[in-house]
């Protein structure tokens, strides 16, 4: 029983981590995709 | 630990976060890293800082798939030796396929994003460095020759290749001259290494020199490269590429390393091998001090030996 809280425990840890690295992983493609267009991305507001 | 201990050691359970965290190598990385950023400070194209940040956080997750990897495949021959028993993977915390699925992931998409945000040559660098480790170091030499870490110590010497890559999108010879003395600080870091943990590699069956040559012929290569290294420490200084204080530093430092190198070779105590250990400490901290005293100079505007320099190495 102890055994299974502890399996239960580190497989939610190892998702949260997982979750927090993919939402990185989607923050660092955007910020990225922005600087590779070089702000020609606001030439649409103009 | 012995043997028996480290078998005793095995005990399956649930993967932790730090056991995933363990298998990237942290201390590799983090000295991987601090090279990178050498090469990168000192190119003369500045990245942006987005980019510059992609390039660096790829070559530290290059560098911990390769530690992945090697754990994975080397899970055997880590199960037998005291140092590294306690790995995640011989310990069963940690499926191998598990560390393999983690490891090629991160090899693949430490390489795709370098090669989507930074550059093509930097990304073929990091590919080249990971895939060299893998497959030419861990896969085929480290089992079948003593020369193994001579040979594979290519893949650690890259990083300050692709930093620099990564910034200017080319490789001069200038980073070439910093992965040259990464390369020949290689074999005798190790070898120090080995000489005190010659037992276990021999326990193993991994074919180190002290093991195959004996720790006499190890004594004296550790010598011969260190005569070596030491006067390439000073190069940069001679290229433009470093100033006075590294001059400085290099010197002292490499003067230190070879101190210490004579009383491997003079070394009467086979059992505890202290003066192994100690060049092993100092060559770690002769890296670091002569990479810090480059990145420095450049942060603090220092000058190079202008009069000196060779031109057009940096």
């Amino acid at each position: 029983m102890e055994d299974d809280d502890r399996v239960q425990r580190e497989r939610r840890r190892r998702n949260i981590a997982i979750a927090l690295l993919l939402g990185a992983l989607a923050v660092l493609f955007f910020v990225m995709t922005i600087v590779r267009l070089k702000g020609h991305v606001l030439e649409v507001f103009q | 630990m012995t043997m028996a201990a480290a078998t005793l050691a095995f005990e399956p359970r649930a993967a932790s976060v730090g056991d995933y965290f363990a298998l990237l190598k942290p201390r590799v990385m983090s000295l991987v890293l601090f090279t990178a950023v050498a090469g990168m400070l000192l190119a003369p194209v500045k990245p942006d800082l987005p980019t510059a940040f992609t390039a660096l956080l790829c070559i530290a997750v290059g560098a911990g798939a390769s530690g992945a990897l090697n754990m994975a495949y080397d899970s055997d021959i880590d199960a037998l030796m005291a140092r590294t028993a306690t790995r995640p993977v011989p310990m069963g915390h940690i499926a191998r396929g598990d560390a393999l699925a983690f490891g090629w992931t991160l090899a693949a998409g430490s390489v795709a994003v370098m090669a989507l945000f930074v550059n093509p040559l930097a990304a073929f660098l990091l590919a080249f460095s990971i895939a060299f480790y893998v497959f030419v170091y861990t896969l085929w030499l480290k089992r079948r020759t003593a020369q193994n870490i001579v040979i594979g110590g290519l893949a650690g010497s890259l990083p300050p290749a692709i930093g620099w890559a990564a910034a200017t999108g080319s490789v001069g010879l200038a980073p070439l001259l910093l992965v040259l003395i990464i390369f020949l600080w290689t074999p005798p870091h190790f070898w120090a290494l080995a000489l005190y943990r010659s037992d276990d590699y021999a326990r193993a069956g991994v074919p180190m020199l002290p093991v195959v040559s004996g720790k006499r012929a190890t004594r004296r290569q550790i010598l011969i490269y260190s005569l070596v290294l030491a006067p390439l420490g000073l190069v940069p200084a001679a290229t433009g590429l470093g100033g006075p204080l590294y001059a400085a530093v290099a010197l002292g430092f490499g003067a230190w390393f070879l101190i210490d190198a004579i009383a491997v070779l003079h070394e009467t105590d086979e059992v505890r091998e202290p003066a192994a250990r100690r060049l092993f400490g100092v060559s770690i901290m002769y890296l670091f001090v002569l990479f810090a005293a480059l990145m420095l100079e450049r942060l603090m505007g220092l000058p190079p030996f202008a009069s000196l320099s060779l031109g057009g190495w940096a």
